[in-house]
């Protein structure tokens, strides 16, 4: 998938890229500024270096002290340039991972998209940064690129034809070597990126399955194979990078052999041996000092440029991958899931001709309708929409079709809030967030006393038998509790609450049935307190225990 | 630098040759272009001379000019050298880390290694690795390369341009340069774990967030959520900011070093050649040297800006420490009160839990989930501290590792498959010919399947996929089944297969191997014919 998305990019530049920076666009232009007056610079240092020479020999040794302070003016007031400059990049680039984080925190729980929740936390945390040093790097190299050659040839040019060609000659190539250059660190750079990526693909494979490893007693034979392929990756990997950097050595070549030439060129003027190549009068050794010193950042930013490449790549993949899921199908819920005062009246539902909008699905439900006190078993196959029956009574997803009447309201964004104020939900898997217990079973801070919930639920032992009792933080996977408990202290949860609709989803399913007995234990005696239950289920035992089967899928 | 000093260790150790060949061409690389630089200024400044003297005929160009050429071309061969054996060194190093992390993750005990399943705890494992990848590439070699070329560079121009000027060069630059650097790494420490932390705290807060948003939403609270959330963000910038000021810091701080040394080089020859301890074409090579110089300090920057990074990485995953640890506990050959006799395969006595397996018993271990039944396995196996376990005679602990293995086998519960061909699933376990892979199928019902998806060598995605969770774990079990061990330890054999496939798989298990001793966790199917007994087991 991932090397898919990549190769994708290096084609077709995705839309977002100029949307994506075109709040920063006039700070990256101030940016740009500074740095392309920071390469300005470098000229008056150079000539101030040639005057004082040029005065070693003509005797004038009194230049040295003004051109090294001149000199050290000069660059210092470059680093500040290139230091404002580097500020200004990185709050832009913050700015945009910020707004782009924002976007995503605050999107995609709230409309789900089909991807899952690792991708888009690791989008969020370790893509994100990536478009740093793709705005910081790569935007001014292109800047500096437009400009700073261009002055340094007019200079050049000013003063020597020959140098200003020999410089032209190797500039003209430089885009022609830039594109296979490009090309080829792009391809380096992805290449070197894809044998990361396999081979901690390879490591994540073996670790995760690493308990089996050690119990078949095949720790050795495992290494060694992993030895033996990260091997052969190597060689593969070195083939291809061997003729990458080949034609990033041709950059590199052109620059040295244009330093070269210069100095050679300027060399023989001097001498006398060489009379033609500068204007009228012969090159002076201020001159041709001067020129050899600016020779090198000529080259520079094209260096910089071929250097920002796979930021750039990189910068790419991620505008894509956050265009992917721009585009994506979602399925947004009713109201704002804002604290609202509960939906006033006896406790009363009802679905007509409901069908619920999935992304990319469209699930019907059957009508019914159910009052306080009263259990329902939504029934049917496995994936003909029973828990989103669930999902739909409670607004959490959109409907396409029909209508759901809830305490004598219509459900939708204006009454969601306050209907879910009413409802508590037994996910299939419930997962914990990372915090106390306690807190957990109190989200509303109330501090009742959990411990009679916990034992109607009959989840008190085994919070009895937790490490920290109340205190534990279960954590991402529910760590300490079997899939049965975890659905048991969610019921606890639901007392806890005081919510007259509890919504379970398979309460019953894989359990053993000693424990899915306490389940339904626990859920019978809600509905005989005077709380309604739906359950969506295929356990027939539970489903005769309900006042009403309804089946889904129909 | 003391988290670091291990790393380093081991990655020079892992691809010595390529390291030093990467080493002496980054310094060949960085000496030529010094080089290049001091012999084209002398060179200009000398035919400036010459032409002015009037002696343009009789001074040698020859050999000045060829110079030039030389270096332009050897530092562009260097150059390439210089690429592809450091990267070379990188991938071995790459490859190496990845090993001896996996080497070490071998000895964890049961709960580390089932944690090892946790999608969180092995990005965090991937993230550092990759942190620690530049430990040497990006920070020991331009360090070493840097150090050394000034050193060169020192001797060359106090032999070629006096010791003054070459002081000069080596006194301004290495221990300013050091102090900046030094500077850097240690800014980098705390921001460096605290974006670490940051950035964990919300990873696993999107992954909560999105996990839980129905319960959210109910509870009203994805407003809060979501604000907590980009409250970390806000942290995680605050330290990315203190980062990139540092490093900026240390930008300025290095060019307006160079910026002295040069002027500095500057003043100082012409105060030699006003004094006529040299000519100026020898003058001019300290300013263009020390020009040429900056090139070594600047991509230092870089990965010293990432010392706090790889700092953090180290530690958390802590190469330093030993791999196997080491058993003080003397190797007591028996713990079975009749050492006459000989001992059963198992002997488990944890009051108020006692029984004993024979050869060719199996035993149902049942109890409701979270009794302790895989735990119980687990201690067995010996992968958890154990005590009143006995295996022939033996405490798990005692026996040497690779004996154990061979004793026993264990399928734990919800096995991972590795990406590759089934094949190759199946050497992991032991080498034995293509029938008995195809018995072993037989045996738990999955050759049809497997011969329908293109036989053994079909291939397998990552953990498994391509397999429905009920055949990966079949697939588990005749894993086991070849290596025909003594006791078979089956941590809820039937999870996840519908009851005739239970029942088929159980009894296939059975005749497959007539004389293992097997205990399985059940939380059904624990009255099969196959078990000769249950034993319930209570908290």
């Amino acid at each position: 998938m991932a090397r898919q998305r990549r190769q994708d990019t290096s084609s077709v530049r995705p839309a977002r890229g100029t949307g994506i920076t075109a709040p920063i666009a006039h700070a990256l232009r101030f940016a740009g500024l500074l740095s392309v007056l920071a390469g300005l610079i470098w000229p008056i240092q150079a000539a101030a270096l040639a005057w004082a020479i040029a005065g070693w020999i003509a005797g004038d040794m009194g230049r040295t002290p003004w051109a090294a302070a001149i000199f050290v003016a000069g660059g210092f007031l470059r680093a500040f340039c290139d230091h404002r400059a580097g500020q200004i990049l990185f709050d832009a680039a913050d700015q945009t991972i910020s707004h782009q984080r924002a976007a995503l925190i605050t999107r995609e729980a709230r409309a789900r998209a089909p991807l899952g929740s690792a991708e888009i936390a690791a989008l969020i945390v370790q893509k994100l940064p990536l478009l740093q040093p793709w705005i910081t790097r790569y935007s001014i190299a292109m800047i500096k690129v437009a400009v700073l050659p261009l002055v340094l040839l007019l200079i050049s040019f000013w003063f020597s034809w020959i140098v200003g060609l020999v410089l032209l000659v190797a500039g003209p190539l430089i885009p022609v070597f830039m594109i296979l250059i490009g090309m080829a660190a792009e391809q380096a750079s992805r290449r070197q990126m894809d044998e990361i990526g396999s081979m901690n693909a390879m490591v994540m494979d073996r670790l995760s399955a690493m308990l089996d490893i050690r119990l078949l007693g095949a720790a050795d034979k495992a290494l060694a194979d992993f030895s033996d392929r990260a091997e052969a990756l190597r060689i593969k990997t070195m083939a291809v990078l061997r003729i990458a950097f080949l034609s990033s050595t041709v950059l590199e070549l052109f620059s040295a052999i244009g330093v070269a030439m210069v100095a050679v060129f300027v060399g023989f003027t001097l001498l006398g041996e060489i009379t033609f190549g500068s204007w009228s009068a012969p090159l002076s050794l201020g001159e041709g000092l001067f020129l050899l010193l600016i020779a090198p950042d000529f080259f520079q930013p094209f260096r910089e440029l071929a250097a920002a490449w796979h930021d750039r790549a990189a910068g790419l993949s991620v505008l894509a991958e956050l265009d992917a899921l721009d585009g994506a199908e979602r399925a947004p819920f009713l109201g704002e899931a804002r604290a609202a005062r509960p939906l006033d009246g006896p406790l009363t539902l009802s679905l007509a001709g409901v069908v619920a909008a999935l992304p990319g699905r469209r699930v019907t439900l059957p009508d019914f309708s159910l009052k306080r006190g009263q259990s329902l078993a939504l029934i049917g196959e496995s994936g003909a929409g029973k828990s989103t029956g669930l999902a739909a009574l409670a607004g959490l997803v959109p409907l396409a079709d029909g209508q759901i009447t809830v305490c004598g309201h219509r459900l939708d964004h204006e009454t969601a809030d306050a209907w879910r104020a009413r409802i508590a939900l037994v996910p299939q898997r419930p997962h914990f967030p990372d915090q106390p217990l306690y807190a957990w079973l109190d989200p509303d801070k109330r501090h009742t006393d959990p411990w009679p919930a916990l034992k109607r639920a009959e989840v008190d032992q085994v919070v009895l038998r937790l490490p920290y009792g109340l205190r534990t933080r279960l954590g991402e996977t529910g760590g300490g509790v079997s899939g049965g408990e975890a659905r048991r202290l969610m019921i606890a949860r639901a007392i806890l609450s005081g919510r007259e609709l509890i919504l379970a989803d398979e309460p019953t399913a894989d359990l053993d049935p000693d424990t899915a007995a306490m389940i339904i234990r626990a859920l019978m005696h809600l509905k005989e307190n005077g709380h309604s239950v739906i359950v969506a289920t295929h356990d027939p035992d539970l489903a005769a225990l309900m006042d009403r089967r309804v089946e889904v899928g129909q | 630098m003391k988290t670091l000093f291990p790393i380093i260790q081991m990655i020079l150790a892992a691809a010595p040759q390529a390291m030093m060949r990467g080493a002496v061409l980054s310094v060949l690389v960085l000496l030529m272009g010094a080089a290049l630089l001091g012999l084209s200024g002398w060179f200009i400044t000398a035919t400036g001379l010459a032409g002015i003297a009037g002696l343009g005929i009789a001074f040698d160009v020859f050999r000045p000019s060829a110079g030039v050429r030389f270096l332009a071309l050897g530092r562009t061969a260097a150059r390439y050298g210089e690429h592809v054996f450091t990267h070379d060194a990188t991938l071995r190093a790459l490859a190496f880390l990845r090993v001896r992390l996996l080497r070490r993750q071998v000895w964890l005990d049961s709960r580390a290694l089932s944690r090892l399943r946790s999608e969180a705890v092995l990005t965090r494992i991937i993230a550092d690795v990759d942190a620690l990848d530049g430990v040497v590439l990006r920070l020991l070699l331009p360090a070493v390369a840097a150090l050394a070329t000034h050193l060169i560079v020192f001797l060359a121009i106090g032999w070629l341009a006096g010791w003054a000027i070459a002081c000069a060069l080596l006194a301004g630059y290495i221990p300013l340069a050091i102090l900046i650097f030094w500077q850097l790494a240690r800014r980098s420490i705390k921001p460096s774990d605290r974006a670490e932390k940051e950035s964990q705290s919300l990873r696993r807060g999107v992954i909560d967030m999105i996990r839980n948003r129905q319960s959210l939403i109910l509870d009203a609270r994805l407003d809060d959520r979501e604000a907590d959330l980009l409250s970390l963000d806000g942290n995680i910038r605050k330290a990315a900011q203190q980062l990139d000021r540092a490093e900026r810091g240390a930008a300025l701080a290095i060019t307006m070093l160079v910026t002295l040394v040069t002027a500095c080089a500057l003043g100082l020859g012409g105060w030699l050649v006003a004094q006529g301890v040299m000519g100026p074409a020898v003058g001019v090579i300290g300013i263009f040297v020390a020009l040429a110089l900056a090139e070594t300090l600047m991509p230092l920057r870089r990965g010293i800006a990432d010392y706090g990074k790889m700092a953090g990485a180290a530690k958390r995953i802590g190469y330093g420490e030993k791999e196997k640890p080491e058993k003080s506990k003397p190797k007591s050959p028996l713990c079975h009160e009749n050492a006459g006799a000989s001992p059963p395969v198992l002997a488990v006595r944890k009051a108020p839990l006692t029984f004993i397996i024979e050869p060719g018993e199996a035993v149902a271990l049942t109890g409701a989930s979270g009794s302790g039944k895989t735990s119980l396995l687990m201690e067995i196996a010996g992968l958890a501290e154990s005590s009143g376990i006995a295996i022939l005679g033996r405490a798990p602990a005692d026996w040497p590792d690779s004996s154990l293995r061979d004793l026993v086998t264990m399928v734990p519960q919800r096995s991972v498959l590795l990406a590759g061909t089934i094949r190759e699933n199946f050497n992991l376990a032991a080498d034995v010919p293509e029938s008995a892979l195809w018995q072993a199928l037989a045996a738990i019902s999955l050759d049809a399947v497997i011969r329908e998806r293109g036989g053994l060598d079909a291939p397998l995605g990552e953990a498994g996929a391509g397999l429905s969770g009920g055949q990966a774990q079949r697939l588990a079990l005749a894993r086991a089944i070849i290596r025909q061990p003594q006791l078979l330890l089956l941590d809820e054999p039937t999870e996840g297969l519908d009851e005739a496939t239970a029942d088929r798989v159980l009894s296939g298990i059975r005749r497959a191997l007539p004389q293992t001793a097997i205990l399985a966790t059940l939380h059904r199917n624990a009255n099969h014919p196959m078990f000769d007994r249950q034993i319930p087991l209570l908290l």
